[in-house]
C-alpha cells in the first residue's frame, strides 16, 4: 500500500497549475486527494508529479443566489453539505452528499473532484447530470465551460484536455416545488452503490410537473432516464399497473447496463426498474416534505 | 521540503518524502503511534484524526498538505492527567474490545459531537460509518458515544 514516487508541487494560483499541468503532462491535481490517494496506493494510477491546488483562494468560493450554487474547485464536500446557504436553496446537493464516502472522506474531497473522477458509481456526477450542472475549466488556451453530460464521458473518463483543470461547477437551482431524493442498492450499507438513483420531482400539490431521473453505477456513465421522465408528469400516484409500465420504461432507458462481479447487467435492469418504482412511489406518498 | 504542523499544541517542523502521509509522520517520525494504519485507503478509519477540528483519515492526508495546519490526535485529546469524557465512556460502556479501531473512534466521536453535540443514533451511526471494528461490537460503541454527549453536556454547563 505504497504509491510509486512522485514530485509535489503547491502553485501559488490557477495560472500557475495550468502551466505545471502544461509542462508535465502526466501530472495530477490534488485538491483532496480521497479517491486519487487510495487510486495511487491501489498503482492504479501513477502520475510523475501532483500540483496541489487545495490551498488557491480563488477556488475556495461558494456562491449562492436564487438562480445558482456555483462551487469551487477547492470546496470540500462537507462544507457543501454543512452549508445552511446551499441548502436554502438547493437541499439536493446535502441530500445526494451524504451518501458520498463518509465524514473523514467528505471533510477532504471535494464536489469538483468528484466529477473530475468521474467513478460510475459516484453520486455526485449523476446529481450533476440530472441538474444539468456546467463546469468551468481553465487550461492553456483560456477558459470553458463544459456542460457536465459531455463533460462526463466514460468511467474515470472525463473531457479535461491536457493542462487543463476544473476551477468550479455551477448547479442550476431547480423550479419550486422540487424534491430530490437519492435511492442506492449495495451489498452494504455505505458500500460503493450496486444501483443508484437521483430522482428529481417537481409538483403542483399532489400532481408531477417535471421528473428528471437519472440511474448511476449501472453503467459507464450516468444515465438519463428520458422515457420514465416522459410518463410522470401528471401523475398523482402510482397504481400497480401505472407502476409495472413505469419499470418498463426504466428498464427500456437503462440498453446497456454493465454487468461485474457484484451483479449482473440483467440484475441492474431489474433492480434499477424497482428502486424507480419504489422511490418515485415514496417521493409521492410524502407531500410533506415540501422543499425545492 | 520544510513543513511545519501544529501537533496537539506543539510545534514540530518535519521534512517529509513527497509520498509522505500525516500517518506515516505522526508514527514513524514522531512516534505518536496511537493512530493505527489499518487500510491505507480511507475504508477502515483506524488512522483517523483531527485536522483543524475536522476528521480527517490521516492516510489519505499527504504531509506536504498539512503545512501550518492544527492536528490532535488521540495523545492529545485529553489535557493534564485526566483522561476525555469520551474516553471515559469507552471504557464505562465497554466500547473497547481488541483496541486497534479505538483511537480512531475516538477521534471520530469527537468530531462528530463539535457538529451534533446531541447526536441521535442515527446520526452516531452514519457518523461511525468510516470507522470499521472487526470485533463488531457496534452496539457498545454506541452506547459510548450517547454516554460521552452527556458527559460531555454535564461537563459543560
Amino acid at each position: 500500500m505504497k504509491p510509486a514516487s512522485f514530485d509535489y508541487y503547491r502553485p501559488s494560483s490557477v495560472s500557475g497549475a495550468v502551466q505545471a499541468l502544461a509542462d508535465s503532462p502526466f501530472a495530477k491535481v490534488l485538491a483532496g486527494g480521497q479517491s486519487l490517494i487510495p487510486a495511487m496506493n491501489f498503482r492504479l494510477a501513477t502520475p510523475p508529479m501532483l500540483v496541489d491546488i487545495a490551498r488557491l483562494e480563488d477556488l475556495h468560493g461558494v456562491e449562492v443566489d436564487e438562480h445558482e450554487v456555483t462551487i469551487g474547485a477547492g470546496v470540500t464536500q462537507r462544507h457543501v453539505e454543512m452549508s445552511t446557504r446551499v441548502a436554502e436553496v438547493m437541499p439536493a446537493l446535502a441530500e445526494a452528499l451524504r451518501w458520498v464516502g463518509h465524514i473523514q472522506t467528505r471533510n477532504r474531497g471535494t464536489v469538483c473532484g468528484s466529477l473530475a473522477h468521474a467513478d460510475p458509481s459516484g453520486e455526485l456526477p449523476a446529481l450533476a447530470i440530472n441538474t444539468d450542472a456546467d463546469l468551468t475549466v481553465e487550461g492553456p488556451n483560456g477558459i470553458r465551460e463544459v456542460p457536465a453530460p459531455d463533460f462526463i464521458r466514460g468511467p474515470f473518463w472525463t473531457d479535461l484536455r491536457p493542462g487543463e483543470l476544473i476551477t468550479s461547477i455551477r448547479f442550476p437551482v431547480a423550479p419550486r416545488g422540487t424534491t430530490t431524493r437519492v435511492a442506492e442498492i449495495a451489498h452494504r450499507s455505505g458500500d460503493f452503490a450496486t444501483v443508484g438513483l437521483v430522482a428529481s420531482l417537481t409538483r403542483d400539490g399532489r400532481t408531477i410537473r417535471r421528473a428528471r431521473l437519472c440511474g448511476f453505477a449501472v453503467a459507464g456513465t450516468p444515465i438519463r432516464l428520458r422515457s420514465v421522465e416522459g410518463l410522470l408528469p401528471g401523475v398523482e400516484q402510482l397504481d400497480e399497473t401505472a407502476g409495472r409500465t413505469l419499470a418498463d420504461a426504466a428498464a427500456a432507458d437503462l440498453e446497456d447496463p454493465v454487468g461485474d462481479i457484484h451483479a449482473t447487467g440483467q440484475y441492474r435492469r431489474e433492480a434499477l426498474a424497482a428502486l424507480v418504482v419504489r422511490t418515485v412511489r415514496s417521493m409521492l406518498e410524502d407531500p410533506q416534505r415540501e422543499a425545492s | 521540503m520544510i513543513v511545519s504542523l501544529r501537533i496537539n499544541g506543539e510545534e514540530h517542523l518535519v521534512d517529509p518524502y513527497p509520498d509522505a502521509t500525516l500517518l506515516d509522520t505522526l508514527r514513524e517520525d514522531l512516534g505518536l503511534t496511537g493512530s493505527k494504519k489499518g487500510c491505507g485507503t480511507g475504508d477502515c478509519g483506524a488512522c483517523t484524526v483531527l485536522m483543524d477540528g475536522r476528521a480527517v483519515t490521516s492516510c489519505l492526508v499527504l504531509t506536504a498538505t498539512a503545512e501550518g495546519k492544527s492536528i490532535t490526535t488521540i495523545e492529545g485529546l485529553s489535557t493534564g492527567d485526566e483522561i476525555h469524557p469520551i474516553q471515559q465512556s469507552f471504557i464505562d460502556f465497554g466500547g473497547v474490545q481488541c483496541g486497534y479501531c479505538t483511537p480512531g473512534v475516538i477521534m471520530m466521536t469527537a468530531g462528530l459531537l463539535a457538529d451534533h453535540p446531541h447526536p441521535t443514533e442515527a446520526e452516531i451511526r452514519s457518523g461511525l460509518a468510516g470507522n470499521l471494528c472487526r470485533c463488531t461490537g457496534y452496539s457498545k460503541i454506541i452506547d459510548s458515544v450517547n454516554a460521552a454527549a452527556l458527559l460531555m453536556e454535564e461537563a459543560s454547563e
